[in-house]
């Protein structure tokens, strides 16, 4: 297949709740275990035998389910999910799973709890400092979801099927790095927008269909012709980001996204799970928490910082674009704390608010246009 | 004696020290003028109403306050290390470090909207929204972080937070470390609150005291934390019996006072200065119960649970409520001292674990805020009924987005308690969201329009 026609598949999985290949998932009997965010291993629920599912709002018309529970204060992004949820259109669910990632997404749990009432459910305490002092609580959790989900649906998570699941996701992280790597081309042969689009649909379906999709594509790329005359190479960061119409705004600016450091994007594959003699949950959960940190964590900002810039060198970005969802408080902290460090560091950084599903705006558009200008570009 | 007016009172006191120029000297060196308006207001109402047997409690705060700043800047004077924590933190294990100064970072706001001037807190929040912190992060903690951009806290040795009660903390203790780039320690605080968090958090607490000694320079005392853990408890005990008090019909004490019990923990947890505020604010209510006085000038009409955040801005508001609408707070969630064990002082471990157990089930907020819903609205209900109330107001703090977006799981708790709920949106440090006027029309309709009718049906 051809990149059009595999990214007509990708731009399909991700317009709504649900896709075919979910679909078909489904219609076999498979289970599905949704979950919120880069910190809970995808692993365990592959070697569980289940889909993993990553919860987003696509194909929430309006938050209004949601906003009955919860104030305009909450951010928009938990808004829709919940409406989804209480709407009942995650009901091919068979659980799901979160962490206290931020206040929003633990009411969220709180109403999926009471209201949403899906046959599993669990919530994870994850420690928002990325230390080794606070590594085995972490652990500990993991073990305790993998008892929670072995005993709920009377199964068990081998180590032989946690070997097979981190050799499945790494299967995946080696597809994403290349087509990472390609993007660092002067004419990268895609777009941020399709980009994006790829790892979410990385998020939304079975990894080995996913894969094989991916071999395609990365052997099609090889031989497209790239994409030239933008006016600037930019990182975007910052908060969740499952928005490729978001990105397409900016891009319509001349400024071309060659990473997406957000939560869908990049941060959610990161290195590979080394192959080892220790106990594959703990690697797991090793490569989890040590991962390239995002705002909830804390003690953590320099090595944030140093892998932006590493990002920003590698993929020779001229600048970064930083959004954030509004009424995030984690990413505000990190949003102030990066717009100074990048001054110091004289990387040009424009800062960004957006609400969910809402595409760039004429306003975002207008300052896209004016950081560009402002980089010389 | 009539209430006190502060605000007004305050805003007088400014213009005489405007007209005294911007140096005053106090203790032997110059101050920021953010400080000097909160040293005199303070001195200023102790020597007002330090002889007025109805202002025992507030009077007690105030000095306590004072006698805080003058150790702060005591401490700058002496060159004795300083650390930051934030209200998350209970300052106990800070303090068994002989002569190490313990700095809340929220102080110089809460100072300043209780005995200052609050426009000096708009200037901070101003400043640090002007510096790129997000308009929707905590005012507190905006203020914060203007407080810090303008050196108004002793230089500190290192900083020791909690991630609790919020994200907004979060992006106040990560930008506060970036702005100062002093060594930071985190404590995690889990989810839920059991035994096994207890564990958790106790060996954090212990692994952080090579970390102070390690900054300050000063040896952690096992012997000196056994008696601050001792001083805690003490000023424990009396806040449960003034808990305890408070329940009386009429409320014996001003609404106020409650609000102020969150600040007295983390400020003086530890410190005989927190007991002396505690034991004032238990005196005051035995006494004036033994007298048969009520708080309510000609008696209380309606019982009332305020819940989630005080309006720290103009507590002359709860003045307004009891004078004008015989409206009395007995309880809020800021004053209530949840019945858990004290702290065992009997080993080291059981001294930290005493801690950390106070941290997660006790210190308001940290208790109701992290964890699931139900530890939110279980202590609501509780305190509904313990406190007999007519009905509940959710005062909701636009920054709380923990309670905010619980907020209609809390509207059918309430539902299904029959306990009618007035729910508004404002801002506790910064009148300019929702001006105390807007409040005020708020709650008088509501209980025109629901509490009074539905007590007179009954």
């Amino acid at each position: 297949m051809k990149k059009n026609e595999i990214l007509s598949i990708f731009q399909e999985v991700i317009e709504g709740p649900r896709n075919i290949y979910l679909d078909e998932w489904v219609k076999a009997g498979g289970k599905v275990m949704g979950y919120y965010c880069s910190y809970i291993p995808e692993e365990i629920f592959t070697a569980a035998g289940f889909l993993p599912y990553r919860i987003r709002g696509a194909g929430s018309e309006d938050s209004s389910d949601g906003d009955a529970y919860m104030s305009a204060r909450v951010c928009t992004f938990v808004r829709h999910t919940i409406s989804l949820a209480l709407r009942g259109e995650f009901d091919f669910l068979d659980g799901v799973v979160l962490l206290q990632n931020c206040d929003h997404i633990r009411r969220a749990g709180d109403l999926f709890v009471k209201k949403v009432k899906l046959p599993f459910y669990s919530m994870l305490s994850v420690p928002r400092a990325p230390k080794e002092r606070l590594f085995s609580w972490y652990l500990d959790e993991l073990k305790r979801l993998k008892a929670e989900i072995e005993a709920h649906f009377g199964l068990a998570i081998t180590e032989e099927k946690l070997e097979e699941a981190i050799t499945l996701h790494n299967a995946t992280r080696k597809r994403i790095r290349s087509l990472y790597d390609m993007r660092k081309k002067d004419a990268p042969p895609i777009t941020g927008e399709e980009a994006l689009t790829i790892t979410i649909a990385a998020h939304l379906m079975p990894r080995d269909q996913f894969n094989t999709l991916m071999d395609d594509l990365l052997a099609d790329l090889t031989n497209t012709e790239g994409t030239k005359g933008y006016r600037a190479r930019v990182i975007i960061t910052g908060s969740e980001l499952d928005n490729p119409e978001y990105i397409a705004g900016i891009e319509q600016q001349g400024a071309l996204s060659v990473a997406e450091v957000v939560c869908f994007g990049q941060r959610s594959f990161g290195e590979l799970i080394e192959p080892g003699v220790d106990d594959p949950l703990e690697r797991i959960a090793r490569h989890k928490f040590f991962q390239v940190p995002c705002a909830r964590m804390v003690e953590c900002f320099d090595d944030q910082v140093a892998a932006l810039k590493d990002t920003v060198r590698e993929f020779n970005a001229d600048g970064i674009i930083f959004q954030r969802m509004k009424f995030c408080d984690p990413w505000a902290g990190d949003g102030h704390n990066l717009y100074w460090r990048m001054k110091e560091e004289g990387i040009p950084f424009l800062g960004l608010e957006r609400e969910y599903l809402v595409p760039a705006s004429g306003q975002v558009k207008t300052r896209v246009q004016a950081f560009l200008e402002q980089m010389g570009k | 004696m009539s209430r006190p007016s502060w605000n007004r009172w305050v805003s007088d006191l400014d213009a005489e020290i405007n007209r005294k120029g911007e140096n005053t000297v106090i203790l032997g060196k110059e101050r920021q003028k953010d400080w000097e308006v909160v040293y005199e207001g303070a001195t200023g109402l102790i020597d007002l109403y330090q002889e007025d047997p109805e202002s025992k409690g507030m009077n007690a705060i105030v000095g306590g306050f004072r006698v805080l700043m003058d150790g702060m800047f005591a401490a700058i004077d002496e060159g004795r290390p300083v650390v930051w924590h934030n209200c998350g933190c209970s300052p106990e294990l800070i303090r068994g470090l002989e002569g190490v100064q313990t700095v809340p970072i929220e102080l110089l706001t809460v100072l300043q909207n209780l005995v200052g001037e609050v426009d000096y807190t708009i200037a901070l929040i101003d400043e640090a929204e002007a510096h790129g912190v997000a308009p929707e992060v905590c005012s507190i903690d905006k203020a914060a972080v203007g407080t810090v951009l303008n050196d108004l806290y002793p230089e500190p040795a290192c900083m020791l937070y909690h991630n609790t009660p919020c994200d907004s903390q979060i992006a106040a203790i990560k930008s506060l470390t970036e702005l100062t780039r002093k060594p930071m320690r985190l404590m995690d605080v889990p989810y839920l609150s059991g035994d096994r968090e207890v564990q958790y958090l106790a060996k954090q607490l212990r692994e952080a005291i090579p970390f102070l000694e390690e900054h300050t320079g000063i040896k952690f005392s096992w012997e000196i934390f056994r008696e601050v853990c001792e001083e805690s408890n003490r000023t424990a005990e009396y806040l449960r019996d003034w808990n305890e008090l408070r329940r009386h019909t009429p409320c014996p004490q001003v609404s106020k006072l409650v609000a102020l019990n969150t600040a007295l923990l983390v400020a003086f947890s530890g410190d005989p200065e927190g007991t002396a505020i505690a034991k004032a604010f238990r005196d005051e209510a035995k006494e004036r119960i033994e007298r048969g006085e009520s708080t309510v000038e000609g008696g209380e009409l309606y019982r009332a649970i305020w819940y989630q955040d005080p309006v720290w801005f103009d507590l002359q508001f709860y003045d307004w409520m009891e004078s004008e609408l015989k409206l009395v707070i007995p309880m809020d969630l800021f004053g209530y001292y949840a019945p858990e064990a004290l702290i065992d002082t009997s080993t080291p471990e059981s001294m930290l674990e005493g801690l950390a157990r106070k941290d997660l089930r006790v210190l308001p907020m940290s208790r109701q805020f992290k964890g699931p819903i139900d530890y939110f609205i279980d202590d609501y209900l509780r305190l509904c009924a313990d406190y007999q109330v007519d009905f509940g107001i959710f005062a909701g703090h636009v920054a709380c987005k923990h309670g905010l977006g619980g907020i209609g799981l809390f509207r059918e708790a309430s539902r299904e308690a029959d306990i009618p709920l007035l729910y508004f949106e404002f801002d506790m440090f910064d009148p300019r969201v929702t001006p105390v006027e807007t409040i005020q029309d708020d709650i008088t309709h509501f209980i025109e329009d629901v509490v009074r009718p539905r007590k007179e049906a009954a």
